[in-house]
């Protein structure tokens, strides 16, 4: 029973958690060969069954959580070297921003056989990141062409300025490369290609049992060699949070990632000897929580209203609440994890009932019959428990300050139809992803003059000359540092401005038995190839 | 009724052979249902008294344990929200949704049951035929159905079990109406120059009531069960609290917090149980034991 625990669960399951990434650490270190045992099948869980599995076309975690291992990208993220090669072996863009030249690993071949070129990153680049592929768009979207002097290089080049900053932090979630041979000339949406992937990865699809599982074999051509060390990964479909801690304990599964088992559960769960709760593995990839404001709507157009709404959320309250301490309060719209952007001291809003209060008596929204100022209509995103508890907090929080809110419901395609296409909302709670760079998935959530319907962007109906200057200006900054600060001043107006409000950033957590090896030793170790995870023998 | 394959009658006879087993059934049985049950409605319409404030608040700290906190006599869930005070305001929403259903359910079922066997000829044969087709459908996955299209609010639930269960009501109504519009009575009313509509609704239907007395009972109780099911598919109002929601919310912690599972589990069981043994008290008083 845990309920005594609950009272500063953050530093309890926190510090156990470090505990058990350290002991982690420790033992993937600089192994001797001899040290890893080859082979054996790694079992985790998985919680959604994507129908396409092509990462270049659907850069989302559920995609990259079995694709990953089969497709690789340029580069991966890394905790020493910030990016480790892959695919390239080095990359460099030109002063004017116009170039970007990537030299390919030699001696790479495709599972079918067939050699890995510069021709398939062409191709990759040209028909599928930027005409396809959700975030390519963004980034790509000055992309004129990729030039191939020869098999081993490949020359971006842009019609406007695009920072290598930029570029460098966008390839490991957008540049997963496709093999031309077998896809030039088809309809890429309809390819039977995206169920049935081709790559360069460690892994091969050998088997999917749509309702059961997917079976990863070892690519026993995959360029680096003695990797990967594991011969099977199975994924087990399992979408039961309680069956999959179940699982955990029992040995049916050795893994589960993206934080699939209830909150509430880790701390049991931690408590087995041979399960750790990992929570590291996902800094690239941080989650954040967003309360966001239609500015449609009369009162929220006010930023006098959203700020005093900034001012009744105790954002500490939720993360030891909702997020069992499994969180940290935001201070605006990159998280701490971020590194070099982040920037800590905005215009903060802290919790305070009575100036929120205040500022709303101030600002004539007098209370009417029973206390209430005015009235909204709140959408929690469905797919997360933490976004439906948020919602019933902020309902909650909002009654104090005398906005009645009410919740409304709707599956996933209708949340998202409601919210991004047809702004049929006041508030919403969302939880739009960090992907390593403000350009690439937060920049979007502030920028004006979107067309409806574009999801997990400026759908507010908020359009801000400063902002949008800002943007462009991050957009075609070379000089990383320079970068940097235009994003610190992107920050700071986001948080004067609070077209949406930042609450909250999460990183999943992982359980994992103990003989599982090399887990979370990189900041996309989820979606990344898994190419060094191997299994400890019982002992 | 035999056309009825699916759940409804087996989940009766279950439920009526655990209240034999309990020596439950006949009058006392009855008293004491009728009793639970009023003692329910009672607790719902004080909630605000009760238990004042919004039950879907935050008021202490996440998974207090039960019968350790006098204030939250039977605990709080993972976000602090206090579990009595959800079972108090849970039973007006089960008891008000569930009856609200119910009452649509024979309502419809009633005009229906009426208008096909009072009229006869075409008119029966096509809401007979719409009633089965009605029937191939499980009530429940009816209701889900509509409630998906229609939005998840208190209403559009009533809305979604009221036409997703009458078709028992209509079926009995038209057999009883067929029974009784050739009786002496109904000849003399058409005699005396009564509109039809009149004659079936003031003169044979009163007369086919008594049966449909019978069927109240199995009809709330099967309106709160669809209720709480749907609520524990997150399909009821999230604005209100209800004890599927509970059940459902609580699922994730079966290992670690059991009672939040388990408390608003027996306060479903108790309501139902309640409502079907006031149900065949009331038709046992009436004489009806044979109708079903």
């Amino acid at each position: 029973m845990t309920f005594n625990l609950c009272l500063f669960p953050r530093r309890a399951l926190l510090l156990s958690g470090v505990a058990a990434f350290a002991t982690g650490l420790a033992a993937t270190g600089p192994a001797l060969a001899q040290d890893i045992a080859m082979g054996g099948t790694l079992t985790v869980a998985a919680d959604t069954e994507p129908r396409s599995l092509n990462p270049a076309i659907v850069a989302s975690n559920g995609v990259f959580y079995v694709a990953s291992k089969i497709v690789e990208p340029l580069a991966e993220m890394d905790y020493e070297t910030g990016l480790r090669p892959l695919l390239a072996e080095s990359w460099e863009g030109s002063e004017d921003g116009l170039t970007f030249t990537v030299t390919l690993r030699e001696g790479v071949t495709w599972s079918d056989g067939a050699p890995f070129t510069s021709a398939d990153v062409a191709f990759s680049a040209m028909q599928v990141w930027k005409p396809l592929q959700n975030i390519g768009r963004q980034i790509f979207a000055n992309l004129e062409a990729v030039e191939t002097p020869d098999d081993l290089t490949a020359v971006f080049t842009f019609s406007e300025p695009t920072p290598a900053q930029l570029i460098e932090n966008a390839m490991p979630a957008v540049t997963a490369v496709l093999p031309r041979h077998l896809l030039e000339g088809q309809d890429l949406g309809e390819a039977e290609y995206n169920a049935a992937p081709v790559g360069t990865g460690p892994f091969v699809l050998a088997e999917h049992k749509p309702g059961e599982f997917y079976r990863l074999t070892k690519n026993e051509t995959y360029w680096d060699d003695g990797k990967p060390y594991l011969d099977q990964i199975l994924y087990r479909v399992m979408p039961d949070a309680g069956a999959k801690a179940a699982g955990l304990e029992t040995g049916d599964i050795q893994l589960t990632a993206f934080s699939a088992v209830p909150l509430t559960d880790m701390a049991r769960l931690d408590a087995l000897d041979d399960v750790s709760v990992i929570p590291g593995g996902y800094e690239g990839i941080t989650y954040n929580i967003t309360v966001d404001f239609n500015h449609r709507t009369e009162e929220l157009s006010d930023p006098v209203v959203r700020k005093a709404i900034a001012h009744a959320i105790d954002r500490d309250f939720l993360v030891d609440v909702v997020f069992l301490g499994y969180a940290t309060a935001a201070t605006g719209p990159v998280p701490p994890t971020a590194g070099d952007f982040y920037k800590a001291d905005t215009p903060a809003y802290e919790f305070d009932v009575d100036k929120a209060n205040a500022m709303l008596d101030e600002a004539g929204y007098a209370r009417g019959d029973g206390d209430t100022r005015f009235s909204l209509r709140l959408r929690p995103a469905p797919w997360f428990q933490q976004t439906r508890d948020t919602g019933d907090y902020v309902r909650q929080a909002l009654a104090k300050i005398g906005i009645d809110v009410e919740i409304v419901t709707a599956d996933p395609g209708g949340h998202i139809a409601a919210v991004y296409t047809d702004h049929d909302f006041d508030l919403a709670i969302g939880s739009p992803v960090w992907r390593n760079d403000p350009a690439i998935s937060t920049t979007i959530l502030y920028q004006g003059g979107l067309p409806a319907g574009q999801p997990f962007a400026n759908q507010w109906g908020y359009d801000s000359a400063a902002m949008n200057d800002i943007i462009a200006r991050g957009q075609t900054t070379m000089d990383s540092g320079e970068r940097i600060e235009v994003y610190n001043a992107f920050q700071d107006l986001a948080m004067e401005d609070l077209p949406i409000l930042f609450l909250t950033h999460f990183t999943f957590i992982t359980v994992a038995r103990d003989e599982v090896q090399n887990v979370a030793n990189n900041p996309r170790w989820a979606t990344s190839s898994w190419a060094d995870t191997w299994i400890a023998p019982a002992e | 009724m035999q056309r009825r394959g699916h759940e409804a009658p087996a989940a009766r006879a279950r439920r009526v052979m655990i209240a034999r087993r309990l020596r439950l059934t006949g009058p006392g049985g009855g008293a004491l249902g009728a009793t639970v049950l009023l003692c329910l409605v009672v607790v719902g319409a004080l909630a605000p008294w009760l238990a004042p404030g919004d039950p879907l608040d935050m008021v202490a700290r996440p998974l207090t344990a039960p019968f350790t906190d006098p204030r939250f006599p039977l605990g709080t869930d993972q976000l602090g929200r206090n579990v009595l005070a959800g079972l108090i305001h849970g039973a007006r929403v089960s008891i008000t949704v569930g009856g609200a259903a119910a009452a649509a359910a024979i309502g419809v079922g009633m005009v229906i049951g009426t208008c096909a066997g009072f009229a006869g000829g075409r008119l029966d044969e096509a809401l007979m035929r719409v009633t089965e087709a009605f029937q191939t459908v499980p009530t429940f996955l009816l209701a889900l159905a509509l409630v998906s299209v229609l939005g998840a609010s208190a209403a559009n639930v009533v809305i979604a079990i009221g036409l997703s269960s009458w078709p028992p009501t209509a079926r009995l109504v038209r057999a009883e109406v067929l029974r009784l519009r050739g009786a002496d009575y109904v000849d003399a009313a058409r005699v005396a120059g009564r509109a039809p509509l009149a004659i079936a609704f003031f003169e044979v239907l009163p007369g086919a009531l008594q049966p449909v007395v019978a069927l109240i009972g199995i009809t709330v109780g099967e309106a709160i069960l669809v209720e709480s099911a749907l609520a524990f598919l997150g399909l009821s109002d999230p604005n209100l609290i209800s004890w599927g929601g509970m059940v459902a919310n609580g699922r994730a912690l079966l290992r670690s917090a059991a009672y939040l599972v388990i408390f608003p589990g027996i306060a479903i069981a108790i309501a139902v149980l309640a409502v079907t043994l006031a149900g065949d008290g009331l038709a046992a008083r009436l004489g009806l034991t044979g109708v079903r």
